[in-house]
């Protein structure tokens, strides 16, 4: 059994990666305020957790400024993407170098500077601010993950299809559109997972009167008080593992 | 292509009249207060009674609160909550609004002790919600424990990486300027550079700062002595039997937390029904009774169960009062002094 | 024929629109203010200087700077260190499990780093589980104190940063050609030689981009080091964040993103010539 080391190996990073999420699923379960001992089985901070009115109006806020950002940077990201490949022009080099670019950079340089950009135009920070800036940050995902679709077609489609007189317009509704909307929905549930999900951007551009999850996540996991946090860190396990599993299978059906 | 741009123009106006309108709405009351000192039931009761909506956001230092304020050119916030030598110091730059006590019925509910005090001469700017005093909390099993009674304790070796400071520039160097034997709002330029090489020393020492969440950090034991508020210790103590409160016997720091209102706040009038609503008796103490703080409200205190109003820590008699000291503003030097080295000390210098 | 480049126009002006006020003009401006000076009633002013960039080679800015990397050092080397067997050894399964497997190192990846984070906390609490079995076990006597201390940092780092090793590692393991390393077996090559002259290489890439993806954020990210190190856990981006929205200093925080910047690009060159090479390098032999 020369694979039971490598096997084992494996084993030991999967509970690495797991053990802590499955910790603090149990622990939500906990009859105690702040004891770390197993004080008896309760669902009261689930309770606590769907009380909180304050935590669900931030929910919403999130899932509404996702829906919104996503779907912006997928029109904008997509357009972007079939003109790179679609089109020669000027400064095209540089285009996609500063696009690969603003994918490395470091949340918090983007952060800051969108920070001073908004201070030194007035822009008042709340939904809007938030808004620009997930989109912006979006954007790139969304260019790379359409790019990289679109190049795997075959270019003829859209001689033939010039050879027959169809101009711009229609080349992109009955041509591209239908090929590549699985790219699409893909880079668009990657930008509504960034977008609800990102923490350092939106931490330097949120405004007090917008307030989205990761921040009211970062300010009580600062104050740390109450088991209430498990229940939510439960609930959107459960939930990312129910996403995540959903969109394998229509990846799978497409195939 | 139309046909999206035009979807997009839709959406966007959607959003903006849905937005717009949500601004429009003018019974908000926006409170920007102290973590941990307002309770989320209070919160509810109180839109749930006046139907108002309140935008709550909180903050672990004065400082923030106070930079936040200056940097704002648009007035946001409708209470603020700062302590008393930041009353003194908002009060003296206008940026605090005048209250009217005809509009504030209950206000003498408020104990005298802390009423008329330097940092607001009439009491005309701030009224005082919570009180509390900075110590020494310190776990019971330490071997230390026995031997731990004033600041200068804390520089021991035994405690090398083991301390919790609070994460405030003016408490920490209060601290170190009382074990130096000066007073806590010293402003000699002199004393404030030996408090600052006296927590030199001390850094070796210093695990963690921290203001915000020191409840949890102290009822899971995670560290084990340091300084802290006794509001704090004394909700700990709930969930860890082992941790005591030292009243440093060199003196320590007496500070109160007050609710005020910026200059030129948005809602004012709903800033007023907040401000008699948390001047009721049983609201002051049901929200006590959830942050563990000393109340200043005297009708409040009177509804509080024996044990606590007892409580040694959390109510401590009049004879380890007279150890404390107010906390004062000090002038603009000597706090840019206080500001430079606590600048230094948290990089590590 | 208005219409064939009307839609070329429409999407290029859209993009460099957008990227050009939100992503040059904004960094334009962080390069400017790094050169600008602060006072109390304004967060940048003139005149302009090089003060942030000398007040930078302070002692206490390059013990940061040194600190950060060796954090963000170790973290990358410890996510190498881990992660390529992981990776390796998931990418020569056979299809279905592997696909299975690469889907469960997804799921944590997906779901918020603030929570795991949390997690992590949690577990290295003194009463927390990694103390409790130890404890149990008899390895120790007294609770390990990993709370607020670099390890923990570092152990949350690695743990929240991990699948950016193993990801990029895995995409590019995957292609990795079999007849080579038999071709490499039967000139007589062992199992070590294989892995030096023809894996390693080949894997290069794979791994450069693991360590870049590693590397950056572990410098960066402030909420980590915020939420599980102690006093003396300052790094890069504590340091940012602190200048910004604490000291209020914009100039000097502008001053440190920039070098940080400047790192980064010179990282990526670094990448970008090795890849160069490495295609020069295949197209002789």
């Amino acid at each position: 059994m020369k694979r039971l080391p490598f096997a084992l190996y494996i084993a030991a990073v999967f509970i690495f990666f797991y053990l802590p999420i499955f910790v603090l699923i149990v622990y939500s379960f906990n009859n105690a305020q702040y004891s770390l001992l197993w004080h008896g089985f309760s669902t009261r901070w689930y309770h606590e957790l769907f009380a909180d009115h304050d935590l669900w109006v931030a929910v919403m806020h999130s899932l509404t400024l996702g829906v919104f950002a996503a779907t912006s940077a997928m029109i904008i990201g997509s357009l972007a993407a079939i003109s790179l490949y679609r089109y020669d022009f000027r400064g095209r080099q540089f285009l996609y170098g500063l696009i690969f670019i603003l994918i490395l950079s470091p949340d918090i340089v983007m952060g800051i500077s969108l920070l001073i950009l908004f201070s030194l135009v007035n822009v008042a920070l709340g939904f809007w601010s938030l808004l620009l800036a997930h989109i912006t940050f979006c954007i790139p995902f969304v260019v790379v993950t359409v790019y990289s679709r679109i190049v795997s077609f075959d270019e003829y489609i859209f001689e033939a299809a010039k050879d027959l007189g169809a101009t711009d317009m229609i080349i992109f509704n009955r041509v591209i559109l239908p090929l590549l909307w699985p790219a699409l929905l893909a880079s668009w549930l990657l930008s509504f997972t960034l977008s609800v999900d990102d923490v350092i951007i939106s931490y330097f551009v949120a405004g007090p009167d917008f307030e989205i999850l990761p921040l009211k996540i970062y300010s009580m996991v600062r104050t740390g008080v109450k088991p209430e946090i498990n229940a939510l860190c439960a609930v959107t396990f459960g939930i990312t593992l129910t996403l995540v599993l959903i969109s394998q299978l229509l990846l799978r059906k497409k195939q | 292509m139309k046909k999206i741009l035009f979807f997009i123009f839709i959406l966007l106006n959607i959003t903006n009249t849905v937005f717009a309108a949500s601004e429009n709405n003018s019974n908000i009351l926006n409170i920007y207060a102290w973590s941990g000192e307002i309770p989320d039931f209070t919160i509810q009761q109180f839109e749930k009674e006046t139907g108002i909506k309140v935008n709550f956001e909180t903050y672990d230092s004065n400082e923030v609160l106070y930079t936040k304020l200056k940097a704002d050119k648009n007035p946001e916030y409708d209470i603020i909550e700062p302590s008393s030598y930041y009353v003194d110091r908002m009060r003296r730059q206008n940026m605090l609004e005048k209250l009217d006590r005809n509009l504030l019925p209950d206000f003498k509910n408020i104990s005298s002790d802390f009423l008329y005090k330097s940092y607001d001469p009439e009491s005309s700017y701030s009224i005082p919600y919570v009180w509390g005093l900075t110590g020494i909390f310190i776990n019971r099993h330490l071997p230390e424990y026995k031997t731990t009674h004033d600041w200068n304790d804390l520089w021991q070796h035994a405690f090398r990486d083991k301390l919790l400071m609070l994460d405030d520039s003016r408490e920490v160097f209060s601290m170190a300027l009382k074990s130096l034997g000066y007073s806590a709002n010293d402003d000699n330029p002199d004393h404030i550079r030996n408090a600052y090489e006296k927590l030199r020393a001390l850094s070796p020492n210093i695990r963690l700062f921290k203001s915000e969440g020191v409840i949890g950090v102290l009822a899971d034991g995670d560290i084990d002595v340091g300084m802290a508020w006794n509001g704090d210790v004394y909700k700990a103590q709930v969930e860890n039997k082992n941790l005591d409160f030292v009243f440093p016997k060199s003196g320590f720091v007496i500070w109160v937390d007050n609710f005020a209102i910026p200059k030129n706040a948005p809602h004012l009038k709903n800033a007023y029904r907040f401000l008699n609503f948390m001047l009721r008796a049983t609201v002051a103490r049901d929200a006590c009774l959830d942050n563990g703080y000393p109340s200043a409200n005297m009708a409040a205190r009177q509804l509080l169960p024996v044990s606590i109003r007892n409580n040694p820590i959390a109510y401590p008699n009049k004879t380890i009062l007279s150890h404390g000291e107010f906390q004062t503003d000090i002038n603009d030097d000597a706090l840019a002094l206080y500001e430079k080295y606590w600048e230094k000390l948290k990089m590590g210098e | 024929m208005k219409n064939e480049h009307s839609f070329k126009y429409f999407s290029l002006s859209v993009i460099w629109v957008w990227l050009l006020i939100f992503a040059l003009v904004p960094f334009g401006l962080v390069t400017i203010a790094s050169f600008l000076s602060h006072s109390d009633n304004h967060l940048v002013e003139l005149p302009f200087n090089f003060n942030n960039y000398k007040q930078l080679g302070n002692a206490v800015y390059l013990k940061i700077f040194r600190e950060s990397f060796y954090i963000a050092g170790g973290c990358t080397a410890l996510c190498l260190l881990f992660g390529y067997p992981f990776a390796y050894l998931i990418a020569r399964m056979q299809s279905r499990f592997r696909n299975l497997l690469v889907l469960l190192i997804i799921i944590p990846f997906w779901t918020s780093s603030l929570i795991r984070t949390y997690s992590m906390i949690t577990l290295l609490k003194p009463r927390g589980l990694i103390n409790s079995i130890l404890m149990w076990l008899g390895v120790i006597h007294k609770p390990l104190s990993l709370l607020f201390t670099d390890t923990a940092v570092m152990i949350g780092l690695v743990y929240n940063l991990l699948p950016f090793m193993v990801l990029p590692l895995l995409t590019n393991i995957e292609r990795l050609d079999d007849r080579l390393i038999d071709a490499a077996r039967d000139l007589g090559a062992n199992r070590f030689t294989t892995f030096r002259k023809i894996i390693l290489p080949l894997t290069m890439p794979g791994i450069l981009a693991g360590c870049l993806l590693v590397f950056l954020p572990a410098m960066t990210i402030f909420y980590i080091p915020d939420l599980l190190g102690g006093s003396k856990s300052i790094l890069l981006g504590n340091l940012i964040q602190n200048q910004f929205l604490v000291a209020q200093n914009w100039p000097l925080g502008s001053a440190i993103s920039i070098v940080f910047t400047v790192l980064l690009l010179i990282l990526l060159l670094i990448y970008w010539r090795n890849m160069r090479d490495r295609l020069e390098g295949d197209l002789l032999t």
